[in-house]
């Protein structure tokens, strides 16, 4: 069995970056076999600004990544819009990890729940 | 009777930019008939996660309409890596006629393991360069998002309509106001469960069908004759 390495960060260290910014760091850790676990939802943008650079780099080793978003809903529109117009996030959570650890992500709107580990169908191709 | 207005005098009426007073009426009526009416054609792209029926139905609306397909279809994923195109597609429906350039847009992924086409028969050899083409599809069909004028987003009905693709395609759409219509496609298979795609979406309109056998194909088209602009 394979150790998985997951790194849990705050929303904190992510607010200060441009998405192009954002993106390498999830990409560089995700292909160093990192899972993050991010304290803030990314916007539909920068999730396909994710995906769009994880094609550019996938390779033989690098086949993707696995990636779920959770994105807090306030039940105030306005107030919600006031804090994305300030600069703000108004909270939710991101999983990535690499799609060769990460076998599947399932999710409602309000779990996340990841599947990790040797994937079985591959395992079985190599015994 | 027409009264002539003369632009110095407007100029020191009214503190505006000179090249104000200087455009031509034509271009300004111009601008202002573009910003109001409806567009000759729009372009209506197809998105949504590999295998979800895209060329499928983008056949079945354009042999419908022109009697001429667009692209194959097959069971193997990302059989679409480049954007396929068909032009003056003209759709009717409720006595409206709508022109439109149809996009089908390779499917959208995060991941792309070229050892998967291998249980297709590839070659390693080929199934590394099909999934390089993939590559290049999804990035593709990524770029087109801020260029079609209305989206279908193909979902399977008999899938788990809640996955990150789907959530992405439809969210970036969103962002940038550009009508969508999803379809839950492949109604005619065994454990179709398009309600659940309607569970899910709740804010955009969701038409039942199937692109294979034509199924309410109908209501899809009076859903872009109405959603479309």
């Amino acid at each position: 069995m394979t150790d998985i390495q997951i790194e849990f960060l705050s929303a904190g260290l992510m607010s200060g970056m441009e998405t192009k910014q954002k993106v390498d760091y999830i990409i560089d850790h995700v292909k160093a076999d990192k899972i993050l676990v991010i304290g803030e939802g990314m916007s539909p943008i920068e999730e396909t600004a994710l995906i769009e650079e994880t094609m550019n780099q996938i390779n033989q080793k690098f086949s993707g990544i696995e990636v779920s978003t959770l994105r807090e809903k306030t039940d105030n529109g306005i107030k919600d819009r006031l804090i994305k117009l300030l600069g703000g996030r108004s909270g939710g959570l991101t999983v990535i990890g690499p799609s060769k650890i990460v076998r599947e992500m399932k999710r409602d709107p309000t779990h996340i729940t990841m599947y990790a580990g040797d994937n079985p169908k591959k395992k079985k191709k190599q015994d | 009777m027409g009264v002539r207005v003369d632009n110095n005098i407007m100029r020191h009426l009214i503190k505006a930019p000179a090249y104000v007073y200087e455009m031509p009426w034509k271009k300004i009526k111009g601008w202002f008939k573009g910003l109001f009416a409806k567009k000759k054609s729009i372009r209506l792209g197809l998105y949504g996660p590999p295998n979800s029926g895209k060329t499928t139905l983008a056949n079945k609306i354009s042999v419908d309409w022109t009697g001429e397909p667009m692209g194959s279809a097959s069971e193997v994923p990302h059989e679409t890596r480049e954007v396929q195109k068909k032009e003056h597609v003209v759709v009717e429906s409720d006595g409206k006629k709508i022109e439109m350039n149809l996009l089908d847009m390779p499917g959208i992924a995060t991941k792309i393991d070229f050892e998967e086409f291998l249980e297709y028969g590839f070659s390693k050899k080929e199934a590394q360069a099909r999934a390089k083409e993939a590559t290049k599809g999804v990035i593709e069909a990524i770029k087109w998002l801020e260029n079609v004028d209305t989206a279908l987003v193909v979902v399977d009905s008999t899938q788990d309509p809640y996955t990150q693709v789907n959530i992405t395609i439809i969210g970036n759409l969103e962002a940038r106001e550009i009508p969508i219509v999803i379809v839950a496609n492949k109604i005619d298979l065994e454990g179709a469960e398009p309600e659940r795609i309607r569970e899910a979406f709740p804010q955009h309109p969701v038409v039942e069908i199937s692109g294979l056998t034509g199924d309410h194909i109908n209501s899809l088209y009076k859903a872009i004759s109405k959603h479309s602009r």
